[in-house]
């Protein structure tokens, strides 16, 4: 029987997407006066949505980087009992290597989050029901922040939520779920504690999580660790959240796929390149995979996600082993044991909890490129605010980003990193009969533009950070 | 183009692999010195210190050296720091030494130099002699695939980046029927007299060696046959008294210093492989002095004989590890040369190979809590990781001869070649070109 999930305690991102409240901004700031900010936070807390609530027409959450929760007055003895990869933050050069953030991608280029900017302290997610919903809270909330003795660093608009990101493919569909929410498929469940801390991980352990003595909350305000019952869980109920603001080139990619499906005639062949597109992401445009569906789009399989890779395409001869999907999720494909249930076991070890939206304005795939309109909309900047949830960085998020994503080795591979988020020119190959389909440069598609680790707290610690002393 | 390249012609010798650990005291007085000297050494360019070229060491597969601290021991005894000298290298040894006590002679002086007892006037038999003198056996080696040289990796290496660029230079002309595909490139392949050893498979280590191992084989499973009613005997108090040292051992339950675990991730994560050293005290008593030495034989025993090709029990990332018994043994060293990240070797370490690492590793003082010397200990994940980064030291020089190879490649670059000539089924020459 899994533990329960304490709903009413964790913040309602780690339960739902906010799907109902398709449009939301991000906003992060500094916290220039640690009192003033401890009191924004009292009267905030209570009014972040927990996991219980539901239909609402709007939701606030809260998370806080290492530096904002020092800022908010935690002292360094508590705060190191958070994970190393949270303290140490994106930017020191091993973590750049582990990320990939190199070239172009290379924190200094960063909007926000780099070594330039401002430090990230604070993270304000605002989601609303209605266009003029979200502009009257986020005024109020954007007031409140600065009384509260913060600065505002940015806003970042996200696009109205709807299924396809902006290369044009179904996106989301490929979710873990958490055993401590009740229903769920066996294959994509994974344990309450590989996403909320204070519950048993996938190695029926408690992750490390920060914990207070029971003299620093005299008033009960926290929790008793489950382990420590002398000790006060400052982390329970709590998840990191991890936040990568990715630039899509889209037009870059289109015209990279178009260019390699042209005829003599100069004229496209877009059944090729929907074909050369799909063999890069691993799913067609629909979201239906090549796992299941390798000759041609099949739309009614657009959130198919009960499949394997290694029975029907251990070589990738639908689904390159290289392909986006197959790297970010290579379900039963790898070591152990490809095929069995060990290598699920394993690869549900290294899931995320994705809860990012895309900003900008759409691409238009009608538009001729060269053609002033197209001119237009490849001067807008598009993306994904990449957000993730887990509850342990290095093996979740970094480990993903390192062993699956970047590394040009993965699955057997010689040196192609992931086709559609690799850093620099990179090389991708097609298996096909008799012999590999080859392309030795694509361009780069996508580039950092921002990112911080950030801690999402329990209700309970929030009330907590909000009455630290000092 | 072609005269230029390097000829295919010079026989191919096949070799084993060996463990060659060397390591002397450094005095405390010229500790920063070394210290400062290995820092150069490793940094990739500039300064003046020499520096061991492991390219021009023939059958160097890799390198490391090594500064293991000042320590006192459990009783209070101090342990002086030493500097360790490791290579992974092909047989023979003879040759091996003799080149590191030419070609590598300046740095070899340099660094030894700092430790006691160096020659005064070094020459060749000198530090040979020095070497020997200070030799260290290692107790237990693992090697990815026995008898796979560094020459062999290196020149099936070149083979398939040349078949590779071939197929894309012919993309648009090739058949498009397998087995003419694989004509074509093996018509390829015999037009470069650069690649004409590629048509010979690839040799084994001397006949030598081979009946040696047989023989250690032999007797070995023989004797321990013969011990086995002894060891049956024993099994009951044996377990007794592991559960009484399991129960009373105290694990550490330290989280790894913030500028320690700093210091090991600026030197990791540059190529597709990474180094691991980690040095511990072993629990003391004759009970867990008695097991290790059992446990490290029987792991040498798996891996000279069970482990022979690509797996460590499931762990299919490691290109060589090694156990050395140090000090009276009081301490022991672990080193390994991995692919991937430090996060993905210890995930496979507990997913995969547990028991393992819990039979050698739980006589180490501060490891996780194990149960009947095989379960718990590695699979208790956050414990397990914070011990094996507390133990871990930072590997001040390493060389590796393939960077840019991991074991997966290596192996799927020795079935190109393999599957390369001869005669081969339909289905077995479309499984051959999916290795390309």
């Amino acid at each position: 029987m899994p533990e329960a999930l304490e709903r009413e305690d964790v913040q309602g991102l780690v339960v739902r997407g906010y799907g109902r409240l398709p449009f939301a901004r991000y906003v992060v700031g500094e916290i220039v006066d640690g009192a003033a900010a401890r009191s924004w936070l009292g009267s905030l807390a209570g009014e972040v949505a927990h996991g219980g609530e539901q239909d609402a027409d709007a939701a606030v959450q809260v998370a806080f980087t290492a530096a904002g929760l020092r800022a908010l007055g935690l002292p360094a003895e508590w705060l190191a009992g958070f994970s190393e990869q949270f303290l140490e933050g994106m930017l020191t050069a091993h973590r750049r290597r582990v990320l990939g953030d190199r070239e172009d991608n290379a924190p200094e280029h960063w909007d926000w989050g780099g070594p330039q900017s401002a430090p990230i302290h604070v993270l304000l997610l605002v989601y609303a029901a209605g266009e003029t919903t979200l502009a009257a809270l986020l005024r109020r909330h954007e007031e409140r922040l600065r009384a509260g003795g913060i600065r505002l660093l940015r806003a970042m608009e996200t696009a109205p939520l709807d299924e396809r990101e902006h290369f044009g493919f179904r996106d989301g569909i490929s979710q873990p779920r958490l055993a401590g929410i009740g229903t769920a498929s066996a294959a994509d469940t994974v344990k309450t504690g590989e996403i909320v801390l204070g519950y048993r991980n996938a190695y029926r352990r408690f992750t490390p999580r920060p914990r207070v003595p029971a003299t620093a909350d005299p008033s009960g305000v926290l929790a008793a660790d489950v382990e420590r019952p002398d000790l006060r869980d400052l982390g329970r109920n709590g998840t990191y959240l991890v936040f990568r603001q990715l630039e899509q080139d889209v037009e870059a990619f289109w015209r990279y796929s178009a260019d390699r499906a042209r005829r003599a005639d100069g004229t496209v062949d877009e059944a090729a390149r929907a074909r050369f597109e799909a063999k890069v992401v691993g799913r067609w445009h629909s979201g239906a995979p090549l796992a299941l569906a390798p000759d041609a789009d099949r739309p009614e399989l657009g959130t198919a996600n009960d499949f394997g890779y290694h029975h029907a395409d251990a070589h990738g001869l639908r689904c390159p082993l290289g392909a986006h999907v197959r790297r970010a999720n290579p379900r039963d494909s790898l070591d152990p044991a490809p095929g069995t249930r060990r290598s699920i076991a394993v690869n549900n070890r290294h899931r995320l909890l994705r809860r990012g939206r895309k900003y900008g304005p759409p691409a238009s795939r009608d538009i001729d490129p060269g053609t002033p309109a197209a001119q237009a909309w490849s001067d807008e900047s598009r993306g994904l605010h990449f957000i993730c949830l887990v509850a342990n960085i290095a093996r979740q998020f970094e480990f993903l980003q390192h062993t699956w994503i970047s590394n040009p080795h993965f699955n057997g591979l010689y040196d192609e990193p992931d086709p559609l988020l690799a850093a620099g020119s990179h090389p991708f190959s097609i298996p096909a009969e008799p012999v590999r389909e080859r392309y030795a440069a694509l361009p780069q598609f996508v580039s950092g533009r921002g990112g911080a680790y950030f801690f999402l707290p329990g209700i309970r610690a929030l009330r907590f950070l909000a009455t630290l002393p000092r | 183009m072609r005269a230029t390249r390097r000829p295919g012609q010079a026989r191919e010798r096949g070799a084993h692999q060996l463990a060659f650990t060397v390591r002397r005291t450094v005095s405390r007085d010229r500790l920063p010195q070394l210290r400062q000297l290995l820092a150069e050494m490793a940094a990739p360019r500039g300064g003046t210190a020499p520096r061991i070229p492991f390219d021009q060491l023939t059958g160097v597969h890799f390198a490391r050296l090594l500064l293991l601290d000042e320590v006192v021991d459990r009783e209070g005894r101090t342990i002086d720091a030493s500097l360790v000298y490791m290579s992974e290298v092909d047989a023979p040894l003879e040759r091996h030494l003799a080149e590191l006590c030419t070609l590598a002679a300046p740095a070899l002086d340099a660094a030894f130099g700092l430790c006691t007892d160096y020659p005064e006037a070094p020459d060749a038999p000198r530090r040979r002699r020095f070497l020997c003198d200070n030799r260290v056996r290692a107790q237990a080696v693992y090697v990815n695939a026995l008898g796979r040289t560094r020459e062999q990796i290196l020149r099936e290496d070149r083979l398939h980046r040349a078949i590779e660029e071939f197929l894309d230079r012919e993309r648009n002309r090739l058949p498009a029927e397998a087995p003419r595909v694989r004509a074509a490139i093996q018509r390829f392949v015999e037009s470069d007299a650069a690649l004409a050893w590629a048509r010979r498979r690839a040799p084994a280590p001397s006949l030598r060696h081979r009946v040696a191992e047989a023989v250690h084989l032999v007797s070995w499973t023989v004797a321990l046959l013969l011990l086995a009613p002894l060891a049956l005997a024993l099994l009951v108090p044996f377990v007794l008294v592991l559960r009484l040292h399991e129960r009373r051992d105290e694990p550490e339950l330290l989280r790894p210093d913030p500028d320690h675990a700093r210091a090991l991730g600026e030197i990791e994560d540059f190529g597709a492989q990474n180094q691991f050293s980690a040095v511990g005290f072993i629990k003391p008593g004759p009970f867990r002095r008695g097991l290790i030495a059992v446990v490290l034989f029987l792991i040498d025993f798996a891996a000279r004989h069970v482990y022979v090709r690509g797996s460590l029990a499931g762990v299919k990332t490691i290109h060589f590890a090694r156990w050395v018994v140090l000090d009276d043994r009081r301490r022991a060293i672990f080193t390994s040369n991995y692919d991937g990240s430090l996060e993905n070797y210890m995930d496979d370490f507990i997913d995969k190979v547990a028991f393992g690492l819990n039979a050698s590793f739980s006589n180490g003082v501060g490891y996780p809590r194990t149960r009947f010397l095989f379960f718990s200990g590695a699979r208790r994940e956050d414990e397990f990781k914070d011990h094996l980064r507390r133990r871990q030291i930072p590997t001040q020089v390493w060389y590796s001869a393939y960077q840019h190879l991991t074991l997966h490649n290596i192996e799927n670059n020795a079935l190109i070649r393999s599957g390369l000539f001869g005669t081969l089924s339909e289905p077995e020459v479309a499984a051959w070109l999916r290795r390309l």
